[in-house]
């Protein structure tokens, strides 16, 4: 156990952690990752099995990576937790006794008599450590005084910070993964689906696509409504930057598809008694146009194919979504009485056939179709998140206290030496010894001046 | 003015202030350095200005394509080299640090790169552009700097090491010393711009923070790579040498990410 300990809190590891995951990392990003075991198997040939074998067609998500994920946090969180109680001593209770000859061997140190007594040089110490904003902790003993200055103390834990923020993001990347959840919700115009995983539902009112005047895509902005037991709590304007929170929930833009389940469909309409008769009419499935009041003809349209197909009991259907062969059950009517029925097509106008009882002077042409647009809209719910802002803003201010913000510490000991004061004074800044020995000269020599 | 006049000046003056410095650099007169640097602060106005301008005329920032983001790097990389310059008082480090400047400027003016000032698509619609890359380009900067600095306390060691060192050339352990600054300026930004705020903009945009896409696995890469060096450093006492490899070997990680990533790899950051 102490072993491990020892092994775990070595920087040693963390080196080496730290080359493995960044030459892991490199390796996937040159196999490409998520393609199917025989697309591995194509480009690699054998090697493609130890690929998918080793994981490696996901690497980011193996098992190996995920394990040296794990062995660095644990790595980290010994580092740190091992080294933090002392540290956090330094901080919050340091010790003010020290020994004077001890001091002597510090980084920055001073020895010198002074003609006051110790209380007069007492003050005039810290006067001179409070002008350079040294805060400073007393104690009395046996005849002696101990002084204790500091400041930008908050530095010495800089690192212990960041590591701790590092603990939290991997717990937070490991909540997301666990209990993270997204699914896309296809949304027609005025459509409302179930939010999954959720006690409310979306509505889609709009679905709008702004274009720059150069024909390039602006925006795309689906506009929103939450409803709870039926009843709409609030609506947003969602666009891609710009998602809507509810419930623990957010809802992206992520894509958007032409919906060619029930487009807009135009129709030539014409007349074999009368070449100069041309109507057009615009119209959905389900809806139906007069053609003119006085004879009460009018058409409808009864069903939309996108891509026309007879199955082996002659029956249409359709072969996929895309409009590779758009097809219209048009029914032509007479007041109250069909005249004929029947399927005309986009791409072969020649074998559109209108059957009926009696012949019809009317003939149907399918001009156009124009597919409304749907919006597909990312639900979301990744509890982890919040983990990750919380542990990120530790990394952040870790890394400004260990980088910016060099603690520096400087000791004192007074000690009566024949109604004189014999003064011991050492310091030390780890991080910016330069500046800090300029600085406790410079306060050493206000110490020795003052009168 | 157009921008591209302004940017076409600030190019040909840094390519002056380049050869100010470069002659600097053989004479040790230290008037060329003085000059070097009233050029590249010249330079330098007139390069913000055209970014400015840029900002102006597309209406967005100025970082969108592989000219605009080139262009704004080397201006992030002066900037990085004026900061340094004046802490440290190291003009030595102005003829590599500019020629670099002069390179991306090059590669940026190549009519590889398409100028053209694009409507914004969707996904970039957000302040968080700004925030995003303007703080990592900055970073990315610093971390140039230290690979400069680096490269250049290679040399001084082995000079040293051969015993041909001059007697003028600065003690090769303020260039160790500046890298190691660079590296602990450029890491917290890096860290900020790169990670931190790409993670909030890709879960505000795309609804999860982190996607494995190969420019944020490389990111990471740079990130370990430098993290690598501030520990290796502060911890174990590592120095000189192998301190001057690692950053050098963490600025080539952040150049792919930068470069590499667009060309030779596929992901979900196919704007620039």
């Amino acid at each position: 156990m102490r072993y491990l300990v020892r092994l775990f809190s070595s920087l040693r590891m963390a080196i080496v952690l730290l080359i493995l995951l960044a030459g892991a990392s490199v390796i996937g990003t040159l196999i490409p990752q998520g393609l199917s075991a025989a697309e591995y198997a194509a480009r690699y040939g054998r090697m493609g099995r130890l690929i998918v074998g080793l994981q490696m067609n996901q690497l980011y998500g193996s098992v190996l990576f995920l394990g040296l994920l794990a062995v660095f946090a644990a790595n980290i969180g010994v580092c740190t937790f091992t080294r933090l109680s002392p540290r956090l001593r330094r901080v919050f209770k340091p010790r003010v006794e020290t020994c004077p000859e001890s001091l002597l061997s510090s980084a920055a140190k001073d020895r010198f008599q002074k003609d006051l007594s110790p209380d007069a040089s007492r003050r005039e110490v810290l006067m001179a450590l409070s002008a350079h904003h040294y805060r400073t902790k007393e104690l009395l003993k046996d005849n002696r005084i101990f002084l204790l200055a500091r400041k930008k103390t908050a530095g010495w834990l800089g690192a212990d910070i960041v590591h701790t923020g590092l603990l939290v993001i991997i717990a937070g990347g490991l909540i997301s993964g666990l209990s993270g959840f997204k699914a896309e919700l296809p949304l027609r115009e005025g459509q409302i689906r179930q939010v999954p995983r959720a006690a409310f539902e979306v509505r889609l009112d709009k679905f709008d696509t702004e274009l720059y005047p150069d024909g390039n895509v602006r925006d795309w902005k689906s506009t929103l409504t939450i409803l709870e037991g039926g009843a709409p709590v609030r609506t947003k304007a969602v666009e891609v930057n710009h998602p809507l929170s509810h419930g623990g929930f957010k809802f992206y833009q992520s894509s958007y598809g032409r919906d060619w389940e029930n487009p807009v469909i135009e129709m030539l309409v014409k007349k074999k008694s009368d070449p100069s008769f041309s109507r057009l009419l615009v119209l959905k499935v389900g809806e139906k146009a007069a053609l003119d009041g006085k004879e009460g003809a009018s058409v409808s349209a009864k069903r939309f194919i996108p891509d026309f197909v007879l199955d082996e009991s002659k029956n249409p259907r359709t072969r996929s979504s895309e409009p590779n062969n758009p097809a219209v059950l048009a029914e032509i009517r007479e007041g109250e009485d069909r005249v004929s029925i029947g399927w005309i097509f986009a791409r072969f106008p020649e074998y559109s056939r209108m059957h009926g009882a009696q012949e019809s002077d009317l003939s149907l042409e399918l001009k156009d179709l124009n597919p409304g647009h749907y919006s597909v809209i990312t639900a979301a719910k990744d509890p982890g998140v919040n983990f990750i802002w919380a542990g990120s803003i530790l990394v952040m201010t870790g890394l400004l206290l260990a980088f910016f913000w060099p603690p520096r510490e400087i000791k004192v000991v007074l000690e009566e030496n024949q109604g004189k004061t014999r003064i011991t004074a050492g310091g030390l800044s780890p991080k910016s010894r330069e500046d800090f020995h300029t600085e406790f000269e410079k306060i050493m020599t206000q110490i020795r001046r003052s009168k | 003015m157009t921008e591209s006049t302004l940017f076409l000046a600030a190019f040909v003056v840094y390519i002056l202030a380049a050869v100010f410095y470069l002659s600097f650099q053989f004479s040790k007169k230290f008037r060329w350095a003085r000059a070097g640097f009233a050029l590249v602060s010249a330079a330098f106005v007139i390069h913000s200005l055209a970014l400015v301008l840029r900002t102006i005329e597309s209406g967005h920032a100025p970082f969108t394509n592989m000219y605009e983001s080139l262009s704004f790097l080397s201006w992030a990389l002066v900037l990085a080299f004026v900061v340094v310059d004046r802490k440290f008082k190291i003009p030595r480090i102005g003829a590599y640090l500019i020629l670099i400047v002069v390179a991306f400027m090059a590669l940026a003016s190549s009519p590889l790169m398409p100028k053209d000032v694009a409507p914004l698509v969707p996904a970039l619609q957000s302040y968080w552009l700004w925030l995003h890359v303007s703080v990592t380009l900055l970073g990315e900067a610093f971390f140039a700097v230290a690979f400069v600095t680096s490269i250049m306390y290679l040399a001084a060691d082995s000079r040293r090491k051969k015993g041909t060192a001059s007697e003028s050339a600065f003690s090769p352990e303020t260039l160790d010393f500046v890298s190691y600054r660079c590296v602990a300026f450029g890491f917290p930004l890096f860290t900020l711009g790169g990670l931190i705020f790409g993670m909030v903009w890709a879960y505000e945009a795309w609804g999860t923070y982190w996607n494995w896409d190969p420019k944020e696995v490389w990111s990471l890469i740079t990130w370990f790579v430098f993290a690598l060096y501030l520990h290796t450093r502060i911890v174990m006492g590592w120095k000189g040498r192998r301190s001057a490899v690692i950053a050098i070997i963490g600025f080539l990680a952040a150049l792919f990410t930068y470069f590499g990533v667009n060309y030779l790899l596929s992901g979900l950051h196919s704007y620039v």
